[in-house]
């Protein structure tokens, strides 16, 4: 289960110390830059060739550099407060058609994933970012709404709940005592 | 009087003229700063027995923003004085009527009751989107600064600004992107 998202060389024994094998939140790359895949469909007279190609991620040039001993996560690294009408960060963690991608991939750690996840749909309620595709960009978001959505919104980044931890000590409710 | 002390006196009472974008404002919000200018509250000489408010001409009152979910829930009542003439309209059900109204009554309530409301409030131009007439926009001397935020939306930047744009996560090994 680690090896696919931790990748580790024997030559780095800070991958193999169990306290960051744990921490499987984060993606260690160490061995090589990030390598992601290409899908290729051929189609050759009745044959059908699919096959999937390495090639260098599309955000090699443009990533932040940071500390590479900080546990934090991406965004608690960042320490800037993000509000839902930063499309141009909110759009790194969507795909092309809108959807937010899981925690297993942008490495967030569950408030931050929370926050993010909120505010996606904040931006997308408030017509700012719908999604990614090209055919997007020429049609107005409002146009196509009823009623009160299509009017302008905008909302309160405190009003997002932090999720639930899940290793809280579970709260200890008193029988009811009849007697 | 002399003549300087004359053209000072015009310059004082004169009325400017004061342009409000409203575009992606909190009506609510926006409504007591409109108020302060057509009042005359923001100049030094303000008396309430001194007649000095100003004109306020907000444009794209048709893109204003509400918070959450008031659309829905902000509701404004009015009675026809027969029984039976109450009426409830939702914001979003008066905004499609008339654009320019819900603007026009948070300035309305913005301003204390008083007998010089209703003048003030002949002093408030309203205008749906940034056609406006001539004749009242050669008048215009000052803009109000817009107290929210203009969001851009994302298709407003070029696909190459969105590129460029520092990016805080990388994909995880093996990713297939889609
Ligand atoms: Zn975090």
């Amino acid at each position: 289960m680690f090896g696919r998202i931790i990748s580790f060389s024997a030559s780095n024994l800070k991958a193999l110390l169990p306290a960051s094998i744990s921490r499987c939140t984060r993606q260690l790359h160490i061995t090589a830059p990030v390598a992601v895949k290409q899908i290729i469909e051929t189609r050759k007279d009745k044959q059908l060739i699919i096959e999937g190609v390495y090639m260098n991620s599309p955000r090699e040039e443009t990533l932040l550099r940071h500390n590479e001993d900080s546990d934090a996560c991406a965004v608690c690294r960042l320490n800037v407060e993000i509000k839902h009408t930063d499309v141009l960060i909110l759009s790194q963690f969507i795909r092309k058609d809108g959807c937010m991608l899981p925690r297993r991939i942008t490495g967030l750690c569950r408030l931050q994933q929370r926050r993010i996840g909120n505010m996606v749909a904040m931006a997308n309620k408030a017509g700012l970012m719908t999604s990614l595709l090209p055919r997007a960009r020429e049609r107005d978001p409002y146009k196509r709404r009823k009623e009160h959505l299509k009017f302008k919104v905008y909302y309160d980044e405190s009003t997002i709940k932090p999720p639930k931890d899940p290793f809280a000590p579970r709260k200890l409710v008193p029988k009811d005592n009849w007697f | 009087m002399t003549a300087l002390g004359r053209v000072k006196q015009w310059n004082t009472f004169a009325r400017t003229w004061h342009l409000f974008d409203a575009k992606w404002q909190n009506p609510i919000e926006s409504g007591p700063t409109v108020a302060k200018y057509l009042q005359g509250l923001h100049k030094p000489i303000f008396h309430p027995m001194s007649e000095c408010g100003d004109h306020v001409v907000v444009i794209n009152t048709k893109d204003i923003a509400l918070p959450g979910d008031e659309w829905r829930l902000r509701v404004y009542f009015h009675h026809t004085g027969y029984p039976g003439g109450a009426s409830w309209t939702k914001a979003w059900e008066l905004h499609d009527k008339d654009p320019t109204m819900v603007m026009k009554k948070a300035v309305y309530i913005a301003m204390d009751g008083t007998l010089q409301r209703r003048y003030n409030m002949l002093r408030l131009h309203l205008f749906a989107d940034e056609r406006v007439p001539d004749e009242i926009m050669q008048n215009v001397t000052n803009q109000i600064k817009p107290l929210r935020y203009v969001p851009p939306s994302l298709y407003d930047y070029s696909e190459e600004e969105i590129e460029k744009f520092p990016k805080i996560v990388d994909y995880p090994h093996d990713y297939v992107i889609r």
